[in-house]
């Protein structure tokens, strides 16, 4: 069957969604963006394939298996890419330990590292095996905040310290991300399988892994489009494909907030998807995702925990700093003062909404019906504080969100694909 | 004789120095000790690094203890300074006959112009945005996968320094992001950054009148590279006298440095009894 693909290069992560010819999403893949674009697209768009091929098998076992046997499956996958890439990592590390530490400390430093692999190694066999609980699905993310974790318990001041242990990680994660590696569907699918040991599903299996998906045809878009592999033809402006994407899953679309990565952009459209009007954000990371990102790294937790710790909140605290690394400061001065980490993270939630309104309010208001789509559409706390604010400044409005809305670019990016095909 | 220690907590390090000063008003520098946070909890950093200090000052009674930078909650402290006056007390020890400091920390940089006794005459800061602070350089040395002190080096082997426009610390990581996949080399994107601090640094120093040379003092003080950049960059405006600029292998210290020798002097002033700290107990 043929295909097309749209592409959305970000500045934080890079997003691909495969359509059939009809214009329906076959399959969507996220990787986080890295000093490697070609990489990042390439990540993003094995992900959409891998996706669209368990698709497939869900497909295929719908009358005889339950959807949990196939997410089972698709949670050994994943596991089975992150141990192969932890692997790549150790051995990486172990390089460095041998080039670049003193004589005296390579032995007790391998072991340690060693250990620390092996304990990431057996804490994710027993995650796997415990009821699935919501994380970053970037290797970086994953298995970084367990490595710091891990090096701080086991990290000896004396010898091989923590400061040395994340050293020689910071250096070798990077070259694990921008290395090319086998993490397709055909190369994990077997282990994964075999982990589950669910012999029913072995047909489907086989029938994905040789179903034939050919593209007829790609498009660009995001921050980093103009760097892409791809004749001029096949690259759209982020705002067209935002605008596009935003119509083609909520119809009645008249404003897009898509509060991104690096920038954040409001958006005017017709009742055909026509960009009529926008505004975005200056080069500044406050207003942006990237701010939550920054804040999520502060407090060593993951983007995704951010928002529901924020909803724990009873009063939220005025944050006074605009710039995201003070910001960074406050937040920790706060801590170090006593006050609640959920106060504090509602207050940044509201400084960066607070933000995001002045740019609406430029580019023409909120009118009905109101999206809002981006990476920072998927926290809860980001969401409560938009609908708020919307409803004190705009009245009654309704307000689409789709979980599916950080894909909104590579959506519309690939719609612009399917009209070149057609 | 008293011993007095100096706590300076920055934003991305700890740092201890404990002095014994005695009756003639000799100054003895007993121990130092620094702790970069890593965003570690702040208070547990604190008790780490005093603790180590006073270990390798091999004493065992602290007569007071004076607090600097964001200092100012540390529960066990006797009192508490101002990062400008503890930072050019503390140079003037370390280098004596200098005018002036220039504090190059993770978030903020402070020029201080100082009379010959290091006493505060007029101070600039950089604004509240993190464009081209410490901690910009960081992050970027941590995108680049360059370790701390592998910095300077790197930077002083460029050839062709990449210009750093953007102005957010923040997204300036993507900038680096962009550089690299236009295959610039780590040495001239840091090159590039150095010079864009250094240029911030000079407008600093060049809206304070002293006379002698200015000490780098903070986290970056050992940072080559900067320095380098920051010494071309005065050569090269013709508009200004030449400025010399020195710094100390301690100049790290200069906070804690200042904090614990102006605590001796306060201690001395209230003729205080009795001491502020004992190794069997933080607090007197």
């Amino acid at each position: 069957m043929t295909c097309v693909i749209g592409i959305d290069l970000g500045s934080t992560t890079t997003k691909a969604v495969i359509l059939d010819g009809n214009g329906d999403v076959l399959g969507r893949g996220i990787t986080n963006s890295r000093s490697n674009y070609d990489l990042a697209a390439a990540v993003a768009k094995t992900e959409a394939f891998i996706n669209a091929r368990f698709g497939l098998i869900e497909q295929q076992v719908q009358a005889t298996e339950t959807a949990e046997a196939v997410y089972l499956l698709r949670r050994a996958f994943v596991m089975e890419q992150l141990l192969h890439q932890l692997r790549r990592l150790e051995h990486l590390l172990l390089e460095e330990v041998d080039k670049s530490a003193p004589r005296h400390l390579v032995a007790p430093f391998r072991e340690a590292i060693e250990e620390i692999c092996r304990r990431i190694t057996v804490e994710e066999e027993t995650r796997f095996r415990a009821p699935p609980v919501l994380r970053s699905d970037f290797f970086r993310d994953a298995v970084g905040s367990a490595f710091m974790r891990i090096a701080e318990q086991i990290g000896d001041p004396a010898g091989v310290s923590f400061d040395r242990l994340i050293g020689v990680y910071d250096k070798c994660i990077i070259r694990v991300e921008n290395e090319p590696m086998d993490l397709d569907f055909r190369d994990h699918i077997g282990d994964a399988l075999s982990r589950v040991s669910n012999p029913r599903l072995a047909d489907a299996v086989e029938f994905a892994v040789a179903y034939d998906l050919t593209p007829a045809a790609t498009v660009g878009t995001g921050y980093g489009r103009a760097r892409l592999p791809f004749p001029k033809e096949q690259i759209r402006s982020e705002i067209l494909c935002h605008g596009l994407g935003a119509h083609a899953m909520f119809p009645g679309t008249r404003t897009v907030l898509d509060i991104g990565g690096q920038d954040t952009k409001a958006i005017q459209v017709d009742a055909e998807g026509i960009v009529t009007g926008f505004q975005m954000n200056d080069r500044c990371a406050a207003g942006c995702g990237r701010y939550l990102g920054y804040i999520a790294d502060e407090m060593n937790l993951g983007l995704h925990e951010l928002g529901p710790l924020a909803e724990l909140s009873k009063r939220a605290v005025k944050i006074n700093s605009t710039c995201t690394v003070f910001a960074g400061a406050e937040l920790r001065e706060r801590l170090s003062l006593g006050e609640k980490r959920e106060d504090i993270l509602a207050g940044l939630h509201r400084a960066i909404v607070i933000r995001a309104m002045s740019l609406l309010a430029r580019s023409g208001g909120v009118d009905n019906e109101f999206t809002f789509t981006g990476g920072v559409a998927k926290n809860p706390a980001a969401v409560r504080a938009i609908r708020e604010l919307v409803h004190e400044n705009y009245g009654e409005r309704t307000l689409n969100i789709s979980p599916e809305s950080i894909y909104t670019g590579a959506l519309g990016a690939a719609l612009f694909a399917n009209r070149m095909v057609a | 004789m008293i011993n007095t220690a100096g706590i300076d907590v920055g934003s991305g390090a700890v740092k201890v120095t404990v002095f014994r000063t005695d009756g003639a008003g000799e100054e003895t520098l007993l121990g130092q000790v620094s702790t970069r946070i890593r965003r570690r909890e702040i208070a547990k950093v604190v008790d780490e690094t005093f603790d180590a200090a006073a270990e390798a000052a091999g004493v065992d009674e602290i007569h007071y203890i004076g607090t600097t930078g964001e200092g100012g909650e540390v529960p066990f402290a006797t009192g508490h300074f101002y990062g400008m006056t503890t930072h050019a007390r503390g140079a003037l020890y370390l280098t004596p006959g200098i005018g002036a400091v220039l504090d190059v920390g993770a978030l903020h940089t402070r020029a201080v112009a100082m009379d010959s006794h290091g006493r505060v005459k007029d101070y600039k800061m950089t604004s509240q945005c993190a464009s081209g602070s410490g901690q910009f350089l960081e992050n970027i040395a941590r995108y680049l996968g360059v370790s701390h002190d592998e910095i300077g080096q790197l930077s002083m082997q460029s050839t062709k320094p990449e210009k750093v426009s953007s102005i957010c610390a923040v997204l300036a990581e993507t900038d680096v992001i962009n550089m690299v996949s236009r295959g610039i080399t780590t040495s001239d994107i840091l090159r590039g950054v150095h010079e864009s601090m250094a240029e911030r640094f000079v407008r600093l120093l060049r809206s304070l009148s002293f006379d002698g040379a200015v000490f780098v003092s903070g986290g970056l003080a050992s940072d080559t590279g900067m320095l380098a950049a920051l010494r071309d960059t005065l050569d090269k405006k013709k508009d200004v006298a030449r400025m010399e600029v020195v710094t100390h292998e301690s100049a790290i210290f200069a906070g804690s440095i200042g904090a614990a020798l102006w605590g001796a002097y306060r201690y001395r002033k209230l003729s205080q009894r009795g001491v502020a700290w004992t190794a069997a107990s933080k607090v007197a």
